[in-house]
């Protein structure tokens, strides 16, 4: 058994961190509305200031942009808020996304929630809820 | 070093066209870091993820040096990975690896000093799967892979062929790799069929009966502690081909030439998508340890990864 100590040691470790991480939950790691409303205008901005991918959203007007980002986020971290927007597979439809570009998207995010201080099993948590959107939002294999 | 130079040329060559330098578009820490037989994955084992930081319609490429020491033995590793389309994945390795205590085998011929080089020529493709993004259910990315390996032994190749090993195989692995992304936790299993001894280093099969291919299991789990930092830890089991040849000339009983399970706790570091420095501690068991009073080997293992 000598030889699985440090594997065992590992298992353990990660599955303690695992434990910890889950106790918040996620609408309250995000600072609530006014923390997710925080995040989103963070966001909104970095979107159009990115050199790759800004200009999708020249034609969507800010403050609506932000508003929809807000109540997805809120509603998908448990917050008591309902997103009644455009479907995803609806807004993306005619964008042309590729995989790299929606990874592009979750590494501004990523950028964004470092920026609001957002602890980092927080973010992963969120991520792991939109990650799967994928499916409607890339059109381009 | 044939291999190596157009492996690092063609790493190069990929580097400087024009459809390189674009951005790939890989999250960090998600093409994985190089594997000691050029395969992207863990470092012990290979993954399930293409290697580079190319994603879907984008080809990317990554260059690799690894140094792995124990207390007998040394081990330098040259690996190059082209990735193409997030699909299949074309690698490169070149093993040296420092027999020191060859004077042990100085009565069958064996020169001081020599060196086991090893080639390993591999691809994986990608069937199905996103490793990364499809968080909401259990389906990991699953891969097929196959390394062919090649070892030039110098005057150590007259001990192998003696044992009945071959100094060329080939390794098939399916292996299945998945992301909890709410957890930050990583987990792959490989099934690896083999025949191939310490890797193939001491060569492929062995005399009494194990010249079959075997199936292996590999594990590794990977925890990421930031977006640049991942701890893990990864066992390899291994066939263990020449324990029995080895029992025949030293003894029964004796494990002259047993061989373990490879085990590692690693810590991997990507400062930009460019570049990746993974340091580990290894416990490789015993190699060979009737050249070596028996003794297990563990140590040190540093990789350094450059990834476009």
């Amino acid at each position: 058994m000598i030889f699985f100590k440090p594997w065992i040691a590992a298992v353990v470790l990660v599955l303690a961190n695992i434990a910890h991480a889950q106790t918040a939950p996620l609408y309250q790691s995000l600072g609530e509305k006014p923390g997710i409303a925080a995040l989103a205008n963070d966001f909104v901005g970095r979107l159009k200031a990115n050199p790759r991918i800004g200009k999708m959203f020249d034609n969507i007007k800010p403050a609506y942009l932000k508003e929809q980002f807000t109540d997805q986020f809120c509603e998908l971290s448990g917050g008591p808020c309902k997103y009644d927007g455009e479907t995803m597979k609806n807004s993306h439809a005619s964008l042309g996304i590729d995989k790299a570009q929606f990874n592009l998207v979750v590494e501004i995010l990523q950028g964004s929630m470092d920026a609001r201080g957002i602890p980092f099993t927080a973010q992963n948590q969120l991520l792991a809820k939109l990650a799967p959107m994928h499916r409607e939002i890339i059109t381009v294999e | 070093m044939r291999l190596l130079t157009i492996a690092l040329a063609a790493t190069s060559l990929a580097l400087c066209s024009p459809w390189i330098l674009a951005d790939t578009g890989k999250l960090l820490l998600t093409g994985g870091v190089s594997s000691i037989d050029g395969a992207a994955g863990g470092g012990l084992t290979p993954w399930a993820l293409v290697g580079s930081n190319a994603t879907d319609r984008e080809i990317g490429a990554s260059a690799t040096l690894t140094r792995v020491h124990t207390q007998d033995y040394g081990l330098n590793v040259a690996g190059a990975v082209l990735g193409i389309h997030n699909r299949l994945e074309l690698s490169l390795a070149q093993q040296d690896f420092n027999a020191g205590p060859t004077s042990a085998l100085a009565a069958f011929g064996v020169t001081l000093g020599q060196h086991i080089k090893m080639d390993v020529v591999g691809s994986k493709v990608r069937l199905a799967g996103d490793a990364v993004l499809n968080s909401d259910t259990w389906m990991p990315q699953i891969a097929l892979g196959l390394e062919h390996k090649r070892v030039h032994a110098g005057s150590m190749e007259p001990v192998l062929t003696a044992l009945g090993a071959k100094t060329s195989g080939t390794d098939l692995y399916l292996n299945a790799t998945k992301l909890f992304l709410g957890q930050g936790l990583l987990v792959n299993g490989t099934l690896r069929a083999t025949k191939a001894n310490q890797n193939g280093l001491l060569g492929f099969g062995g005399a009494l009966g194990r010249d079959k291919y075997r199936l292996m299991p590999e594990l590794s789990v990977a925890y990421l502690l930031r977006k640049d930092i991942a701890i893990g830890a990864e066992v390899r089991f291994k066939p263990n081909n020449l324990e029995p040849v080895g029992n025949a000339v030293f003894g029964a009983n004796s494990a002259a030439l047993r061989e373990d399970n490879w085990q590692d706790l690693f810590i991997a570091w990507a400062p930009s998508k460019n570049f990746s420095l993974t340091l580990a501690y290894v416990d490789l068991g015993r190699i060979a340890p009737a050249l070596v009073s028996g003794r297990k080997q563990t140590g040190g293992y540093v990789s350094a990864q450059i990834a476009f």
